[in-house]
């Protein structure tokens, strides 16, 4: 993690004209309806590098169409302002000249491509902008070097890791040598391994090529040293705050929570410790700053904390609600479960890590009974999975989705809160009841009659929740539980799991975020090529290195402080000794 | 040897003897044939066999019910000559029973036909074959492309989709209504996220420079050889030397016509 902040190095070019300038841009799906975004002013610069902020579904993956001039004309809506590129206007410029100006990566990784092999995807951005045919194999091999992927050059795409589709996805876009690059969230769905990975390419690939760049991102903490310049947008679609990184973090920070922003953790730290008033001078973003920082201000307790912890496991009274015993699952012939073991008890937070296609969520399906295992034996409270009815399985058990729409049956919000319930012929006037108090539980009650499938993201995921709980269930499974939620959101759903925690349902998540494991979690286990590789609590995981490293896991951000800050006490007491080494002589 | 032919000409002469195929009424015409395209499929196909009947077992079966149904069931052009066997009320002649027989054989030198292209073809190069050599529009063949990765994730989400309703506890769907409505709540997720996701990749294929224009430059030149029209020409005398050869053996029937 040896960062330099490569961006200030610009400051000077700032001075000349600007790259691309945004005046009065607004723009809306829907000419009844107000535009989602409103009146943006700002510019970019050659090589500045602007961090895009803002609460989950107030349009920034829009604008970032809108900056390649994609957006408004390949869809139904209307713009109003202008988008200059070196001073000229976007809409004037040829359709796909554009293109090679300003580059994209895009945040799904399925969804990227149009050829099988990565070779062939790189050769179609080359034929798009004619590349004479002897350059093409040359530039594909430099390219691939460059992003570290020339083993995989005729492998299909499709059987790349995440990680690696994104590079690809980078790959093709860096092809057409663009002065701009925007990132709308491209490590979303990457295991916390290949996001580090990506970023850190990122950095080296900015350097060595000089383009500008403009992140969309909700989790912040890793862009930071290369950030110059950040842009805050609220949910309205109008500019909340912009200025340089830790103006807008230190001094605006109260703002960005009323949005729902994320703050980075470094910030977060900082602010905590100090009550929110922080001097001018010394306002740390990076890890490596904020360890000297806490060092520096000889901070007597250590100001990271845990945040709520967990109660120690062990609490008397938990009972085993479910075991699995030597389960071996495979598709075809590849084996995907080989001898699993895992034991949950009443009121217990577990979470299930590991890389990206280590078994994970065929886990958490053979938990739930919708997959059955080839051998092994699974117990749920005391009696075989075999010996349940479906009906009186599902009253007990609830299983979330990775994607909320998946769950979705019925045409309305209430329809879909009672649907359990009338299934379990439960009254009319107890089913209205019931509803109601859920609906009010999860801030839904004002999209009663609303279709499932048109409330924002953070709704869906909530309702997805909801309809799991008619009876209070006794296990409830999670794919992903946070994943594209902002900061608020998520906090919710987090506090809502914990209350259920306490009425003694037991929790299992499926997740990449390594903080929520360590806030939240009593246990984890760890999955690797289809094995449990550890199972124990948090904080012994963050000391099996090698464990971490197979599993591309990544220790979260309070323990890499705390180990920044051992090394910085370790160096002092070395140069210390050193000195008095020295002055013997 | 076959993956090297060029797909659209290979496209030419798989497509072009199917349908003069198609008038041989006489059974030996499609059976010399037939015999002639396996035989050109394992000793230049580097097909592996067992691939190759798995997939053609049930054309094999669906040949049979083809030629059962026609020898039950003859037009009056075929109803002549004497009875062979009867069933029931069902009496099969003798001219019913070839014409059966040809229609069967007729449907496998189809199904081997095109499973020498299918096997033999990948189906990038069929794409981009198309396009530089019969100038099909790079959006259309673009578009096949991208839409042939999206196969295997469809069938994937509707598995999850099973899934997650099968957890909300909807059961499995009995009588015609219930199916209906479950058809509607797995098309409208599935349909959802598919447009969606089409969106995104011509999003992606646009920002990466596409337009859709026809001059463009290509990676892999798709290029016409000699090999090619012999090729093709092989597969064309071969269907005359079928129809001479059953000629000579009197057997040669076209269009009802004998000769």
């Amino acid at each position: 993690m040896r960062w330099e902040r490569s961006g200030r190095q610009n400051v000077s070019i700032k001075h000349h004209k600007p790259l691309l300038s945004v005046e009065n841009f607004s723009f809306g799906y829907d000419t009844d309806k107000e535009p989602i975004l409103k009146n943006l002013s700002f510019t970019i610069h050659q090589q500045e590098t602007i961090l895009f902020i803002g609460p989950s579904g107030s349009g920034k993956s829009s604008f970032s169409l809108c900056l390649n001039g994609l957006y408004p004309e390949g869809v139904e809506g209307y713009a109003k302002g202008e988008i200059l590129y070196n001073e000229t206007p976007l809409s004037t410029v040829q359709k796909g000249e554009i293109n090679k100006e300003i580059g994209v990566v895009f945040q799904d990784p399925e969804s990227q491509f149009c050829m099988v092999t990565v070779e062939n995807e790189l050769a179609f951005t080359l034929e798009n902008i004619k590349t004479p045919r002897e350059e093409m194999a040359g530039k594909i091999d430099d390219i691939l070097s460059s992003v570290g992927l020339i083993q995989e050059k005729h492998r299909p795409i499709h059987e790349l890791s995440g990680g690696n589709k994104q590079k690809v996805a980078l790959a093709s876009v860096l092809l057409l040598n663009p002065r701009l690059l925007i990132l709308d969230e491209p490590t979303a769905n990457l295991d916390p391994a290949s996001r580090f990975e990506f970023i850190q390419l990122i950095s080296r690939l900015k350097q060595e090529r000089n383009f500008a760049l403009f992140i969309i991102e909700h989790q912040l903490d890793d862009w930071l040293p290369m950030v110059d310049q950040v842009i805050a947008i609220n949910r309205h679609g109008a500019i909340l705050v912009e200025g340089t990184p830790e103006d807008v973090f230190y001094t605006e920070a109260e703002k960005l929570k009323e949005e729902g922003i994320h703050l980075p953790r470094i910030v977060e730290t900082v602010l905590e410790s100090h009550e929110g008033k922080v001097g001018e001078t010394n306002r740390p973003l990076t890890e490596e700053n904020l360890a000297s920082w806490i060092n520096d201000t000889a901070q007597m307790m250590n100001p990271i904390h845990r945040g709520n912890q967990a109660s120690p496991p062990g609490v008397p009274g938990r009972s085993e609600v479910l075991s699995i015993k030597n389960v071996t699952f495979s598709r075809g012939k590849k084996s995907i479960l080989k001898g699993m073991q895992l034991s949950l008890h009443s009121g217990e937070l577990i979470a299930i890590v590991g890389k990206n296609g280590a078994g994970k969520s065929t886990l958490l399906q053979v938990m739930s009974g919708i997959l059955t295992p080839k051998t092994g034996s699974r117990f749920l409270l005391n009696k075989k999975y075999e010996a349940w009815s479906e009906p009186e399985m599902r009253k007990v058990m609830g299983y979330v989705f990775q994607n909320p729409e998946h769950q979705f049956i019925t045409d309305t919000v209430y329809d879909e809160m009672a649907f359990g319930m009338k299934l379990n012929r439960v009254i009319q006037d107890k089913i209205e009841q019931n509803v109601n108090q859920l609906l009010n539980r999860f801030h839904l009650i004002s999209h009663k009659w609303s279709n499932p499938f048109a409330l924002s993201g953070g709704q869906k995921r909530r309702l997805s929740v909801a309809t799991m709980l008619d009876d209070t269930p006794s296990v409830l499974l999670f794919d992903e539980p946070t994943f594209g939620q902002d900061a608020q959101t998520r906090e919710e759903l987090m506090q809502m799991i914990q209350t259920l925690q306490e009425q003694g349902t037991a929790i299992v998540f499926v997740t990449h975020d390594m903080d929520l494991v360590d806030r939240y979690c009593e246990k984890v286990y760890v999955v690797n090529g289809g094995k449990v590789c550890f199972n124990g609590q948090p904080d012994e995981l963050w000391k099996r290195t090698e464990i971490l490293h197979e599993a591309n896991l990544r220790s979260p951000f309070r323990i890499r402080i705390q180990q920044l800050l051992e090394n910085l006490h370790l160096n002092d007491k070395k140069q210390g000794d050193v000195r008095a080494h020295a002055n013997i002589h | 040897m076959l993956t090297s032919i060029n797909p659209t000409m290979k496209a030419f002469a798989v497509l072009i003897p199917a349908l003069l195929l198609a008038f041989t009424f006489d059974p030996l015409t499609p059976f010399i044939y037939l015999v002639f395209t396996v035989a050109v499929t394992f000793l230049f196909g580097e097909v592996a066999f067992k691939r190759w009947i798995v997939i053609f077992s049930p054309f094999l079966l669906l040949a049979i019910s083809f030629a059962w149904m026609t020898m039950l069931h003859p037009s009056g052009a075929f109803s002549g000559g004497g009875v062979l066997f009867s069933i029931w009320s069902f009496k099969v002649t003798s001219e019913s029973f070839w014409a059966g027989i040809s229609l069967g054989l007729r449907s496998l030198s189809f199904a081997a036909l095109s499973l020498l292209f299918i096997l033999t073809t990948d189906s990038t190069k069929f794409m981009l074959s198309l396009m530089q050599q019969c100038k099909l529009p790079p959006k259309l063949t673009f578009g096949i492309l991208a839409g042939y990765r999206f196969l295997p994730t469809f069938r994937y989400e509707l598995q999850v989709l099973r899934q997650a309703h099968r957890i909300r506890g909807v059961g499995r769907a009995r009588g015609v209504k219930e199916r209906l409505h479950q058809f509607r709540r797995y098309a409208i997720p599935l349909l959802a996220n598919a447009i969606r996701k089409a969106e995104r990749v011509a999003l992606a294929m646009e920002s990466k420079g596409f337009t859709g224009e026809t001059d463009r430059t290509h990676y892999h030149e798709m290029t016409i050889h000699k090999r090619d029209w012999v090729f093709v020409s092989v597969f064309l005398i071969m269907f005359f030397v079928c129809v001479f050869l059953s000629y000579q053996l009197g057997s040669l029937n076209i269009f009802g016509k004998t000769f």
